[in-house]
């Protein structure tokens, strides 16, 4: 860890008060991780209240020359919001107003610290919410949704956070107050939204957000479907798809997985079948009524690519002695196979990362791509040349220094750095801690 | 060109192959943009030809701009220079289609309707219908990021591109997004391609998530008084339940323009134009409702139509720039993005501007955002002195009436003759987000050599 500077705290507390300033190691501690199994400690802290805030300490931080990285719930599972190189972490959590809501257009403008269940909540009443719905999203911030462009079950239908997103505020890594998009659906120039959403905190600082809100469904009907066979839950869903049915979620558990939920929250899964396939419609009663019918009636018609790249993970998590449980997407064919081990040990724990970039190399060759939703951060920024050629990867990376020349802000990130995964930096977990497990 | 014509002429060949590089100076005449031709024409066949070509006009410094079917190299501003047109309408294949994984790889060279009916025999289609239909298309649609009425429901390009596969201004053959429906990895530059203009790169392939066609459709009518009533109808339908495909409202000189063109509206109204689709019962349900909500606004009744005239009519809509040019070829078309809320005041200052310069008017109001205005004058191109001063002042008054915080529309003028160009930036007021895309430019094409001049603020 990089030593703290006096002098900067003390200028930092300037702006920000005492209680706005954290630089204790204890205190720094709650901050060295995030939802995946990285660790970075940062050298300072840091609560802003506004963009006048957050301008100021960027200045500070170009000033002092010390990285800087955004964080929102800190739920991220790729290390997004690590400090990797030390420095700053800028944490959103009292930038958590709704500046407006503006119901009979459909958009609110928030601070990039809201809770994205805390907006639905707000606007539930008049009808309406916001459609990404990350399963974190009790605890998930609205910045952190656009860095990563979240998405969750309900993506096959209503897209991902991009989809939601019409205007930002930005803070350039060098201090300048920009806004991009607006209320508008659209306007003139280059889609800089669309760029800025899933940056993953690495092209500015955002620090305010339009969004569109969606009317909520007149019916909604929750199916569940129940295997012998793995093969047969995914290939229902390819045969659903064939139908002209867009179910609005649709997600597959397999056996080891459902059991495991089962044990712990006890929601009537059946313990003895391979697979569950939970399955929603929503729409107009009309709709739901046919979509739902048709659905219970569906055979069974092998086709795509689904059921052979499962089989093919259970097979590279058993090569390697893991047990792998996936629960996924199934819609959209987003996968989250889960990687069971004890992160206490260092051997495992390599291991496990091994196991991990084979189902990402497996998957990559199927035509795939490296993250459906939860990005790269420094968890998989060594695996992008395989999807991507040094000429792709050298413009990103020019795009990159477009808006981020000195590179302070988000260092090591994204971008493969030379290092092999094995070297991933691993510090044992105090047993206490201990939460095994890891989603790849 | 080069110093020496007939020398890049022969290299050019080399690269695209014999046969494929045109300088016969009819032929060139169908690549003009805004009174400016290219010297030759290179149609490569390969991504890696499209990277040769542009490699081979940054050494040699040509201004060079992609061409596919043609029919929208009206819009923007004047090119600063234009050497070579780069036309990759041979490139015209599916790459990959998936139905059951409902993603589809084409090449950008492909025209629509080609496009179209390939997924129509898999019951599958994209919602892209933008003007120009026949001939556009899928790298020219995604490059001026043409309107499509269906944005309703199914959201813009952006919404359903997944990825991308372009060469950059130095000749680097790029990709960015990819080819499966959920996909966050690295930046989504792709997006930034789409209504660029071809500024930033030239589109090779395109990657996108495709819908199921709807077991059945309606499309319903109401006529309206006024603006005020029709668009009180739209945000009605925008408070219930209903997931219409398409809402929108047509004004009575349009409406007019439109029945040249073989659809059928009702003279002198205000039409709110409603399709639904899905299974048979939701469209009755639409029916049904709308029907309801007419009445409660003192709109006239909601109409179903009948299987021809729906077709005709959604046709006329998509087309709705051609017909109007068709019916006034110095017309000069806005595309206003604003609020619902704000559309029945933007729609009142076009009235007036209208009225103050003396042209006549037409509006297509797309009620998820965007309102077209149509100023007709009835000159004939090129437009005499007075008649460019008078829509010269028309244009900046409601560029600026559009743009008033009270509004808060982002306007541009999407179709215009080429003299007004010259008076007024098509592009409406700069803001400050331009110098992020100059910068942004400089990355892509750092010796400026895509579409120099024709995007926003010079770029
Ligand atoms: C149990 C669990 C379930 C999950 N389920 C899903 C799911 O279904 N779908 C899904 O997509 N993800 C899921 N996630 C991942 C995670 O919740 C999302 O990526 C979420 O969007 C992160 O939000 P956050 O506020 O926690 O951001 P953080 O983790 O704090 O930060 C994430 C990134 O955002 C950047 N950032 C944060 N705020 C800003 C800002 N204001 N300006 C610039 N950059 C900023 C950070 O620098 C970092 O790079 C899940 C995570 C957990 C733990």
């Amino acid at each position: 860890m990089a030593t703290s500077d006096k002098k900067l705290i003390r200028e930092l507390e300037q702006i920000l008060g005492k209680q706005g300033v954290l630089y204790q190691p204890q205190d720094l501690m709650l901050y060295e991780y995030d939802g995946s199994v990285e660790h970075a400690r940062p050298d300072y802290v840091v609560f802003p209240r506004s963009t006048r805030d957050v301008v100021e300490i960027v200045r500070l931080a170009n000033r002092y020359q010390v990285p800087m990285v955004g964080r929102g719930a800190g739920t991220g599972l790729s290390g997004g919001a690590l400090a990797r190189q030390g420095g700053i972490v800028l944490v959103f959590s009292r930038m958590n107003r709704i500046l407006e809501l503006d119901l009979e257009n459909q958009r609110a403008v928030v601070q990039p610290g809201v809770v994205n269940l805390d907006l639905t909540r707000a606007v539930e009443h008049a009808g309406l919410y916001f459609a990404p719905d990350p399963s974190s999203q009790k605890s998930c911030t609205i910045g952190g949704n656009v860095a990563e462009n979240a998405g969750g079950p309900h993506t096959l239908a209503y897209g991902v956070t991009a989809n939601h997103v019409t205007g930002l505020e930005l803070v350039l890594p060098e201090g300048d107050v920009i806004r991009v998009g607006g209320k508008t659906v659209e306007a003139p120039g280059y889609d800089l939204p669309g760029l800025l959403v899933g940056s993953e905190g690495t092209l500015a600082i955002i620090t305010e957000i339009t969004v569109k809100l969606s009317r909520l469904p007149e019916a909604v009907k929750t199916l569940l479907g129940v295997y012998d066979s793995v093969d047969d839950a995914t290939e229902t869903v390819v045969e659903i798809t064939a139908r002209g049915i867009t179910p609005a979620a649709c997600e597959m558990l397999d056996g080891w997985t459902l059991r495991a939920v089962e044990d712990y929250v006890h929601a009537g899964f059946p313990r003895d079948s391979a697979a569950v396939l939970l399955l929603e419609v929503e729409g107009l009663r009309e709709a739901v009524e046919v979509h739902a019918a048709e659905i219970s009636d569906v055979g069974v018609i092998p086709r795509t690519k689904l059921p052979a790249t499962l089989r093919r993970i259970d097979e590279i998590g058993k090569s390697f002695g893991f047990q792998v449980g996936n629960i996924f997407h199934a819609g959209d064919g987003n996968l989250h196979p889960i990687i069971l081990f004890d992160q206490r040990d260092l051997e495992q724990f390599a291991r496990a990362v091994a196991t991990a970039n084979e189902i990402m190399k497996f998957c990559l060759e199927m035509g795939g791509a490296l993250t459906g939703e939860h990005g790269v951060g420094m968890e998989k920024n060594e695996l992008m040349p395989l999807m991507f050629t040094p000429a792709d990867l050298d413009l990103m990376q020019r795009v990159r220094g477009a808006f981020n020349p000195s590179g302070l802000l988000n260092p090591g990130k994204l971008f493969p750095f030379g290092k092999g995964c094995g070297e991933i930096r691993v510090r044992p977990m105090p047993v206490s801690a201990n939460a095994p497990g890891v989603s790849a | 060109m080069s110093s020496s014509p007939t020398l890049a002429v022969a290299r050019l060949a080399e690269l695209v192959g014999e046969g494929h590089v045109i300088t016969e100076p009819t032929e060139l005449a169908g690549y003009e943009v805004d009174g400016l031709q290219p010297a030759a024409v290179a149609r490569p066949g390969t991504a890696e030809a499209v990277a040769e070509v542009v490699r081979f006009a940054a050494a040699e410094k040509l201004a060079v701009m992609a061409t596919g079917g043609r029919t929208k190299l009206r819009i923007g501003a004047p090119p600063r220079g234009y050497d070579l047109a780069l036309d990759v309408s041979r490139m015209n294949r599916v790459l990959a289609y998936d139905p059951g994984d409902l993603t589809l790889g084409v090449e950008a060279g492909i025209r629509f309707a080609d496009l179209d009916r390939v997924l129509a025999e898999k019951g599958q289609f994209l919602p892209l219908s933008p003007a120009f239909a026949d001939q556009a298309t899928v790298g020219g649609i995604v490059a001026t990021n043409s309107s499509t009425p269906l944005r309703h429901a199914y959201g813009s390009t952006r919404d359903y591109m997944l990825g991308m596969e372009f060469v950059t201004g130095e000749g680097n053959p790029v990709k960015s997004g990819g080819r499966v429906v959920k996909n966050v990895t690295g930046y989504d530059l792709h997006k930034l391609m789409i209504g660029a203009l071809g500024t930033l790169g030239v589109i090779t392939r395109v990657n996108f998530r495709t819908f199921p066609l709807p077991h059945a459709q309606g499309t319903f009518l109401a006529s309206c008084e006024s603006a005020a009533a029709a668009l009180a109808l739209c945000r009605a339908i925008a408070r219930s339940p209903l997931q219409p495909r398409l809402v929108e409202v047509v004004e009575p000189q349009a409406a007019q323009i439109l029945s040249g063109g073989r659809a059928t509206l009702p003279a002198g109204c205000w039409s709110v134009v409603v399709a639904a689709a899905g299974e048979p019962g939701v469209v009755e349900r639409h029916g049904a409702e709308l029907a309801r909500m007419a009445q409660g606004t003192h709109a006239g009744a909601f109409a179903g139509l009948a299987d021809k005239e729906e077709s005709a009519l959604l046709g006329c809509i998509r087309e709705f720039p051609k017909h109007v040019m068709e019916f006034c070829p110095a017309a000069t078309i806005f595309r206003i993005s604003v609020l619902p809320t704000q559309m029945e005041l933007l729609l009142e200052h076009a009235r007036q501007v209208a009225e103050r310069s003396q042209f006549t008017w037409a509006a297509l109001v797309r009620a998820s955002g965007i309102v077209f205005v149509a100023l007709l004058p009835t000159a004939a191109a090129p437009l005499d002195g007075e008649t460019l001063r008078r829509l010269a002042q028309a244009a900046t008054e409601l560029i600026r009436a559009s743009s008033v915080p009270e509004i808060g529309g982002r306007p541009m003028i999407e179709w215009c003759p080429l003299e007004l160009k010259r008076e007024v930036n098509v592009w409406g007021p700069v803001r400050d987000d331009l110098a992020l895309m100059q910068r942004l430019k400089k990355v892509f094409d750092p010796q400026d050599i895509f579409s120099p001049g024709r995007f926003v603020g010079g770029i």
